[in-house]
């Protein structure tokens, strides 16, 4: 579906992509990284919304520097931060935008009254957009990707900002869409409830991917324990310590006054490459 | 899906209507307080110049006032146009589909227009009571607002194509919007400004559509020069707007 050769982007001497090589084929991919790794500068290359410094980028062996009219008719990308125009209605947002892709103003009101029916906001289909609550705003972005029918939608954090029900409420709507999706996150959870498949990105590089279980493989039977100005430590972040250590031993740890924790995607970022002892 | 066609070039007509009725139209109705803040300033200057000239100047502030509100509405598009681009990321939305920047450019322009309308309509209502217009002028005075439209609107786009962020968009249009519409011969008799002054003042279109209205209206010495000075500015505004507008970066 979307290949990606040696892919770099620099802002005049900073380097956002630093050679990404990276095949993407599954329903839903998750690109994780911390602010700064090059996710948005990815996800809007592969939008063709940016242009590469080099490297090369396939979508359904569409070229992304030769072909960019005929990737925008499979695409749709949600920018990071989107908002609807606060005194248009959703339904107004959904016509314009399959207008935008060519259909006719019946079927695109036929459309978008399907897709917002599906994300359960008909009784909100003519309210502006400015009344509407954080979440609603977002699903109508969903909407569009539903009625547009594209073959790969593009997210960029689609819940940031939002409390953990309207979170959540997104996430379902997501869940309904037919597209290959690939999103961005810093929200482990997210990347851990909707991926089949985890890219991690780190200072404009790939440096691991899988599934979630995967990903978690090296953490197995471990546990993460952790205390300001600890003694022991794999990582540090500010007087916090921060240490991997095998389950039997969390006793042990708890003792000597160390919090311990389970395991989740966040320790992927925490423990930032680290090689563990097994 | 088909798309329409406007003289060869490629417009998505349908997109650019409906976007010019939902945002234009809809907007006077959702949000009438802008309109009536965007004939305040005019309409102030009609009633200020009525009183102070007797009535003489009466149709320079007619003249004036259509053009002040079609150059300040245009302008304050660069306010919309870097807040849809840099906040709220709609145009994003549109550059990954297949729209083209001359749809989005033209959808943009013709809300701002629209927006303008009842404006329009108003001061050209005044133009035929006070015995200003005929039919052949209103076709002159539709042309120009047209060109006028087109020029500051792409200025709009280059403001908005330079800004990195936004917080100083509102203080930038509000600011040009007055030196456009006060400081140029919009209101006032273009001769009375001394030459080199109005040379300069020549850089923005609205001048020389001041110059060309005033003279072809018989209030002033009509300066056929005026025409395609204007026309050339507004093809090179189309053109940097075109290019300022930061498609596909």
């Amino acid at each position: 579906m979307i290949s990606v050769n040696d892919l770099k982007k620099r802002y005049g001497n900073i380097h956002a992509l630093k050679g990404v090589t990276l095949d993407i084929d599954d329903k839903v991919t998750s690109i994780i990284g911390r602010n700064g790794a090059g996710k948005t500068t990815f996800i809007r290359i592969l939008s063709t919304q940016l242009k590469p410094t080099s490297g090369s980028v396939k979508i359904n062996d569409l070229d992304i520097n030769k072909d960019v009219q005929k990737i925008r008719k499979i695409i749709l990308s949600i920018p990071q931060e989107a908002q609807p125009v606060g005194i248009m209605t959703p339904l107004e947002h959904l016509e314009l935008y399959l207008l935008a892709r060519g259909y006719s103003l019946s079927d695109a009101r036929k459309e978008g009254r399907y897709a917002l029916e599906e994300l359960e906001m008909r009784d909100f289909e003519n309210v502006p957009c400015d009344e509407l609550s954080g979440g609603m705003k977002r699903k109508v972005f969903v909407a569009m990707a539903l009625a547009s029918r594209v073959e790969i939608v593009f997210l960029d954090e689609p819940t940031t900002g939002l409390d953990p029900l309207s979170r959540m409420e997104v996430w379902n709507s997501i869940r309904k869409l037919d597209s290959n999706i690939i999103l961005t996150t810093h929200y482990m959870e997210e990347a851990s409830e909707l991926s089949d498949k985890v890219v991690v990105f780190s200072e404009g590089k790939v440096v691991s991917r899988g599934t979630v279980d995967e990903l978690l493989e090296p953490f197995k039977d471990k546990v993460r324990v952790e205390k300001t100005d600890g003694e022991e430590y794999d990582v540090k972040i500010g007087k916090l310590s921060i240490k991997y250590v095998p389950k039997h031993m969390a006793q042990e740890y708890l003792s000597r006054g160390y919090d311990v924790k389970n395991i989740t995607l966040d320790d992927l970022f925490i423990s930032r490459g680290i090689t563990l002892e097994s | 899906m088909t798309f329409s066609y406007l003289g060869g070039l490629r417009l998505n007509l349908r997109f650019i209507l409906v976007f010019a009725y939902n945002y234009g139209l809809k907007f006077i109705k959702r949000g009438p307080s802008y309109l009536i803040a965007s004939l305040a300033l005019p309409l102030s200057l009609l009633f200020l110049i009525f009183i102070i000239s007797g009535g003489k100047l009466l149709p320079y502030a007619i003249i004036g006032g259509v053009l002040s509100i079609v150059t300040s509405n245009a302008i304050n598009g660069a306010a919309d146009a870097a807040f849809f681009r840099l906040q709220i990321r709609f145009q994003d939305l549109f550059v990954a589909s297949p729209l083209t920047k001359m749809d989005y450019m033209a959808a943009l322009t013709a809300s701002y227009f629209v927006f303008s309308l009842p404006g329009i309509v108003l001061y050209v209502a005044l133009g035929f009571i006070f015995h200003i217009l005929n039919l052949l002028k209103l076709i002159v005075l539709i042309i120009v607002i047209i060109l006028i439209t087109l020029s500051f609107t792409n200025l709009a786009f280059i403001i908005a194509g330079l800004l990195r962020h936004i917080r100083n968009v509102w203080g930038i249009t509000a600011i040009l919007s007055i030196i456009a519409t006060v400081l140029t011969p919009t209101f006032y008799p273009y001769f009375i400004i001394p030459r080199d002054f109005l040379l300069i003042l020549l850089i923005s279109p609205i001048t020389p559509a001041s110059i060309f209205l005033q003279g072809y209206f018989g209030l002033a010495p009509y300066e056929p020069i005026s025409i395609p000075i204007l026309i050339i500015e507004t093809i090179a505004l189309m053109i940097l707007g075109n290019i300022f507008i930061r498609w596909r970066e």
